[in-house]
């Protein structure tokens, strides 16, 4: 029932964030208008998110258009928190589409058909697993898409930014992991065990490490764009990680297809 | 930038030649001669190994004017490190049955963890404002890291069909028949399913000798420190007598993996507290 007046919902909220962004990116100083309203966005997709876990009554988490509804949530959190925090004018724009993008998804491919909740998912570990997960994947989103601007317009105004994005997302994206792990023992017996989510999600995890580890050498130096093209790799990993992998013949024997 | 100008160039391309020159050694071993015999690294060998690496490293270290461990300590290093994680993870997930036990990655994960190890050496006592953040999540990474490594050939996994009568016959993952020390007998059984046919709970009421026990998915029994006893699955005879399949896991090593998963977290909420260090990027190094 939840889903059938999620296109007008979404819309709805879409209209209301956009607003708020557009509003952001043509105010020269920080607009308190604009974080207000998108705060009303954000209020309007969390009730969204809990009116639909009233109503299945389980953790909307379950499907991959579940936690698609989170990234959307949790990227205009991050989107929100990086505008209020650095001024950086454009960033809600930013996270407002990428939102928009996986709205339209779920909206033209709603995965929500099983209302089930399979055994190896019930467990304590389960919401916050995929909660820390999506949001250090909007953290690394807004990271991800601060240094495209990077390095097309070859500024450095953002590096600050990317840099406490990169280790707020690394930081969740490191527990998001190593709870995956603390489960694991629980419902396989092993904490690790090169499934192809947990390969992909390590290399996802070595690149944003590199892109750390990399900048004390680069940032002021010519060869600065290696870190912010390290930050683009991690984040196409990290989509295989996500999603990617379901379209590669090594998920067929994955544990973790949902 | 000082490092970098000083040592501009030779010695670290070298080590880079180097490291690379082993692995690709390790693939010739792996077309060669197969996978890594990791069945022969079983206590006590694995720690003996262990801790022959350790005082290496240990002298290793004493010895940092050497080049050798000039370039183990470098970024260099470093990169190339978090580089070989990255490759394996892609390498490993585009893979139907992951080698995990090939050469090549044992060859780079023992790199890896030299590096980790060298690095924690000097780095525990002298890293200014970062000292604990730094302590937990390298040190951490190394437990977790070395625990999955050095334990490998002493986990053990059988599964085991329990029925209702009391057992001890168990098969090894290759089907080999094992007795264990102790018996298995099924009591009783529950199945939830959904309107659609797929369970939606199940669980077992078992007899470990006399002691009774119930199994969930997600939620094992722990026999002993280092073994747990879990839930998999449920099968029937062509009778139609239900019996559960459970998988006995003993894992020695697995708190030790605990134990750096733990201060691995405590790491990264330190990371997101702390966030990178001031004037990294605003000052010229």
């Amino acid at each position: 029932m939840a889903w059938n007046i999620f296109p007008l919902w979404a819309g709805i909220v879409m209209l209301i964030a956009a607003t708020a962004a557009t509003w952001a990116s043509i105010k020269k100083e920080r607009s308190t208008v604009a974080i207000v309203t998108m705060l009303i966005a954000i209020l309007g997709m969390g009730g969204f998110i809990a009116m639909l876990w009233a109503t299945l009554g389980r953790p909307p988490m379950r499907t991959m258009g579940e936690t698609r509804l989170w990234y959307s949530f949790f990227i205009l959190v991050a989107g929100l928190f990086t505008y209020a925090r650095w001024k950086y004018r454009w960033i809600m724009l930013f996270s407002t589409v990428l939102a928009g993008v996986f709205i339209i998804i779920n909206i033209a491919r709603p995965e929500i058909h099983d209302q089930t909740l399979m055994p190896a998912l019930q467990s304590v570990w389960f919401v916050p697993h995929v909660s820390i997960y999506m949001f250090s994947y909007s953290l690394l989103g807004c990271a991800t898409l601060l240094s495209v601007v990077a390095l097309v317009r070859k500024s450095t105004d953002m590096d600050r930014a990317i840099e406490r994005l990169l280790y707020a997302g690394l930081a969740f994206l490191t527990t998001g992991m190593l709870t995956g792990a603390l489960w694991a023992k629980e419902a396989w017996g092993a904490y690790w065990s090169w499934d192809a989510k947990e390969a992909w999600a390590a290399a996802t995890w070595a690149l944003y490490l590199i892109a750390i580890h990399l900048a004390p050498s680069v940032m002021n130096t010519k060869r600065r764009g290696l870190y912010h093209t390290v930050i683009l790799l991690g984040f196409v990993a990290l989509q295989m990680c996500w999603y990617g992998i379901n379209y590669l013949p090594s998920a067929a024997t994955s544990v973790h297809s949902y | 930038m000082k490092t970098m100008a000083t040592g501009k160039g030779k010695w670290q391309l070298w080590g880079v030649c180097m490291v690379g020159a082993v692995v690709a050694l390790s693939f010739i071993v792996e077309m060669c001669w197969g996978s890594f015999p990791v069945g022969i690294f079983r206590f006590p060998l694995n720690i003996l190994v262990m801790a022959l690496w350790m005082m290496l490293m240990a002298m290793m270290y004493r010895g940092r004017g050497h080049r050798v461990t000039r370039f183990l300590l470098s970024r260099e290093a470093t990169w190339l490190s978090l580089g070989m994680v990255a490759v394996i993870g892609i390498t490993l997930g585009l893979q139907r049955k992951p080698a995990s036990t090939a050469w090549p990655m044992v060859v780079s994960l023992l790199f890896v963890q030299s590096h980790l190890l060298l690095v924690v050496m000097r780095g525990w006592r002298n890293k200014g404002g970062v000292r604990w953040r730094f302590c937990l999540t390298h040190i951490g990474l190394l437990l977790a890291l070395g625990a999955g490594y050095w334990g490998a050939a002493d986990r053990e996994q059988w599964r085991m069909p329990v029925h209702n009568f009391p057992s001890n016959e168990a098969f090894t993952m290759q089907g080999e028949p094992r007795r264990l020390p102790y018996t298995l007998e099924l009591k009783d059984f529950a199945i939830e399913q959904a309107e659609n046919g797929t369970p939606t709970h199940y669980e077992a009421q078992i007899m470990v000798d006399d002691e009774r026990v119930t199994l969930r998915v997600n939620h094992p029994y722990a026999r002993t420190l280092s073994e747990k006893i879990y839930l998999v699955s449920f099968s029937s005879s062509p009778q139609g007598e239900r019996y559960a399949i459970v998988e006995i896991v003993s894992e020695p090593w697995q708190w030790l993996s605990a134990a750096g998963i733990i201060l691995l977290i405590a790491g990264a909420m330190l990371l997101f507290i702390q966030g990178p260090r001031k004037g990294r990027i605003e000052n010229p190094i």
